[in-house]
C-alpha cells in the first residue's frame, strides 16, 4: 500500500482537516435523523435534500450569488470606514496622550451602549436604507479597531524607542520602524475582531431592514415565506463565507508576524 | 608556576604588538556632573559631581554596587536623558540628544523582533550619509566581524543569547560611533558565552579604535578589557577610585597583575563604606609587567 509516513506534512495536514469535520458530520447526521422522524419534527427540521433543493433552486436563480456579493460589500465597506477610522484614531490616542485625554472618555461612553441601542436614533435619522447599515457595521468594527489599535501603540516598550533614539530617527521613521510593527500584533486582532463584528453587524441590519439583497433579506425574506429550507440555505452560506474570511484573516496575520515565536 | 602556552591566537599575536595608534576622535570628559531623581516626592541624588576624562580610543571599564548609577551615568552620555547638571563633551562639543557619533549596547540585545538580524543591522545605516548602494557591503562586512555570516536572515528569536547580543554589537558598530557605551552587555550570557564574547569584544576594539565605556558587575571583564577601571561608590553615584590597568592588549586572563587588581578592588567594593567626603583618588599600579 501506498501511505504516506505519520510525520509527513501532507498527513498532517489531511489529519487535522479530517479532525475539524467530525463534528459538522455528526451534527449533519443528528439533523437528518431528526427530519427523518416525520410529524412535528419535519416542521421544525427540513431534511438535508429539502435545503440541499432550496439551495440549488437559489442558485439557478442567481439570487444565492446576488445575496452573498450584497452581504460581503457591505460588510467590507462598513469594515473599511469604521475599521479605518478606529485604526487611525486608536494610533492617534496611542501617540498623542493629549489627544487620548481629550476624546477618550466620551469614546468609552459611548461604546457602553449596544449596537441595538443605537437603532432607533439611527432609524430617526437616516431611515433603514443603505446609509443607516453602513452606519451600524462601521461603528460595530470602529471600537474594536480603536482598542486595540490604541493599546498596542501604547504598550510599545521603551526599550525599542530608546534604540530608535540612539539610531536618530525621526518622527515617521520611528512611527514606521518602531511603532507600528511593534504593535502589529494587537493591530491584527483588533482587525480580526472588527471583521466578525461587521459581519454579525451586516446580516443583523439586513435582517432587521430588510430592503434590496443579501443573506440577511434572504433569511428575513425564508421567515415571512415560511420556507425552513431557504433560512438554512442563508445560514449555511453565511457561516461558510464567515469562516473562509476568518481563516484568510488567520494566514496574513500568521504572515504579518512571522518574526513571532510562535507557541505551537 | 609556569604559565601555559596561551591556545589564544590573539594571545599569541599581540606579544610582539606594537602599542595601537591613537585615534583622532572620541575624547571624552566629564565635569561636575550631577544627577538627581525624585522618587516619592524625595529628591534622591543619583550621580554627585562625576570628573571622568576618556581618552580617543581609550577602553574604560566602569564597576560598583548596584544603585552607584553607573547605567544612569551612560544614559546621559549617550544623550538620552537631558535632565542634569554639569556637562558631558565629547571632542570638546557639548552633548545634546543622542548622536550618531555616540552608540549604546545594552544589557538586553534590544534587536527588533520584527526584523531580521540583517534587516536590524542595517537600520542602524537609515540616518548615515552612507550610500544606499554600499549599506548591504557595509553590513555584511560587520555581520562577518561578529562571527553572524549565514544567519542574516535569521529573527532575532530564532538566534542564542550570545549571538544576539553580538549582533547587537554589530549593530552599533556598524556606524563607527566615535564613542561606544556598553551597559552591561555580557551580563545576561552564561559564563563560557560571556569569556568568548568578551574575546571578541576586545578584538572588535582593537580593530575599530572607538573609545568605549563599559558598564560591568564583573571586575574581571573589567580589568581584562579596560585600560581603566572607575571604581564607584553609591549613595551617591561618585568616583571612588580609578585604577589604571598598565598592561598591553590582548591580554592573558591569568596575568598576575590582573588577578592582584582583582583582589584589591572586590575587597574595596565589599569593604564597609567609607566616608562620603574622601576624595577620589587615582592610584597608579607597577609599570607593565613583564610576563613569563
Amino acid at each position: 500500500m501506498n501511505t504516506l509516513p505519520p510525520q509527513h506534512p501532507l498527513h498532517r495536514r489531511s489529519v487535522r482537516l479530517a479532525t475539524g469535520l467530525i463534528a459538522p458530520a455528526l451534527a449533519l447526521i443528528w439533523w437528518q435523523s431528526q427530519a427523518a422522524q416525520g410529524g412535528a419534527h419535519a416542521a421544525a427540521f427540513a431534511s438535508l435534500g429539502s435545503v440541499g433543493g432550496a439551495a440549488r433552486e437559489l442558485m439557478a436563480h442567481g439570487s444565492l450569488l446576488s445575496d452573498s456579493l450584497a452581504t460581503l460589500r457591505r460588510t467590507f465597506t462598513g469594515l473599511g470606514i469604521g475599521a479605518g477610522l478606529g485604526l487611525t484614531l486608536g494610533i492617534a490616542t496611542g501617540t498623542w496622550r493629549g489627544l487620548d485625554r481629550l476624546v477618550s472618555p466620551l469614546l468609552d461612553a459611548l461604546r457602553q451602549v449596544p449596537m441595538i441601542g443605537w437603532l432607533p436614533l439611527i432609524g430617526l435619522w437616516l431611515g433603514t436604507g443603505d446609509a443607516s447599515q453602513l452606519l451600524v457595521i462601521a461603528m460595530s468594527a470602529f471600537f474594536p479597531s480603536l482598542l486595540n489599535a490604541h493599546a498596542g501603540i501604547a504598550q510599545v516598550e521603551r526599550r525599542y524607542l530608546d534604540v530608535a533614539g540612539v539610531l536618530r530617527f525621526s518622527t515617521l521613521q520611528r512611527f514606521r520602524h518602531v511603532l507600528l510593527p511593534a504593535a502589529m500584533p494587537l493591530i491584527l486582532t483588533g482587525l480580526t475582531q472588527a471583521l466578525a463584528f461587521a459581519w454579525i453587524a451586516a446580516i443583523g441590519t439586513e435582517i432587521l431592514t430588510g430592503g434590496g439583497s443579501g443573506l440577511g433579506v434572504t433569511m428575513q425574506m425564508g421567515e415571512t415565506q415560511q420556507r425552513l429550507d431557504i433560512i438554512l440555505v442563508a445560514i449555511t452560506i453565511t457561516a461558510a463565507l464567515g469562516f473562509a474570511i476568518n481563516q484568510a484573516l488567520l494566514r496574513l496575520r500568521a504572515r504579518l508576524l512571522r518574526w513571532q515565536t510562535t507557541a505551537r | 608556576m609556569t604559565a601555559p602556552i596561551s591556545a589564544d591566537p590573539f594571545l599569541l599575536a599581540g606579544r610582539a604588538a606594537a602599542p595601537l595608534p591613537t585615534p583622532a576622535h572620541g575624547a571624552l570628559s566629564i565635569h561636575g556632573l550631577s544627577k538627581a531623581f525624585t522618587i516619592g516626592g524625595q529628591e534622591r541624588r543619583i550621580l554627585d559631581t562625576i570628573d571622568l576624562s576618556v581618552r580617543p580610543g581609550e577602553f574604560v571599564s566602569i564597576v560598583g554596587a548596584s544603585g552607584c548609577g553607573k547605567s544612569t551615568l551612560l544614559r546621559l552620555i549617550v544623550g538620552l536623558d537631558a535632565d542634569y547638571s554639569g556637562e558631558i563633551r565629547l571632542d570638546g562639543e557639548r552633548i545634546s540628544g543622542t548622536s550618531l557619533n555616540r552608540g549604546i549596547i545594552f544589557q538586553d540585545h534590544r534587536l527588533f523582533p520584527w526584523m531580521t538580524m540583517e534587516q536590524n543591522i542595517e537600520l542602524a545605516l537609515l540616518n548615515t550619509d552612507t550610500p544606499k548602494a554600499r549599506r548591504k557591503q557595509i553590513v555584511a562586512d560587520h555581520i562577518a566581524l561578529v562571527n553572524l555570516t549565514g544567519f542574516e536572515q535569521a529573527y532575532p528569536h530564532q538566534l542564542s543569547g550570545g549571538m544576539a547580543q553580538r549582533a547587537a554589537i554589530a549593530r552599533a558598530l556598524v556606524t563607527e560611533p566615535r564613542l561606544l557605551l556598553l551597559d552591561e552587555p555580557l551580563g545576561a550570557l552564561d559564563a563560557l558565552t560571556r569569556v568568548h564574547v568578551q574575546n571578541e569584544l576586545q578584538r572588535l576594539w582593537m580593530k575599530q579604535r572607538s573609545s568605549m565605556v563599559m558598564v560591568t558587575h564583573d571586575v574581571e571583564e573589567a580589568l581584562y578589557l579596560g585600560d581603566r577601571v572607575i571604581v564607584m561608590a553609591a549613595n551617591p553615584g561618585r568616583i571612588r577610585r580609578i585604577v589604571e590597568v598598565d598592561l598591553p592588549h590582548p591580554r592573558d586572563r591569568r596575568s598576575p597583575l590582573l588577578h592582584r587588581l582583582k583582589d584589591e578592588i572586590l575587597s574595596e567594593l565589599t569593604a564597609a563604606p567609607e566616608d562620603s567626603e574622601a576624595p577620589a583618588n587615582l592610584v597608579r599600579l607597577p609599570q607593565r609587567e613583564e610576563r613569563a
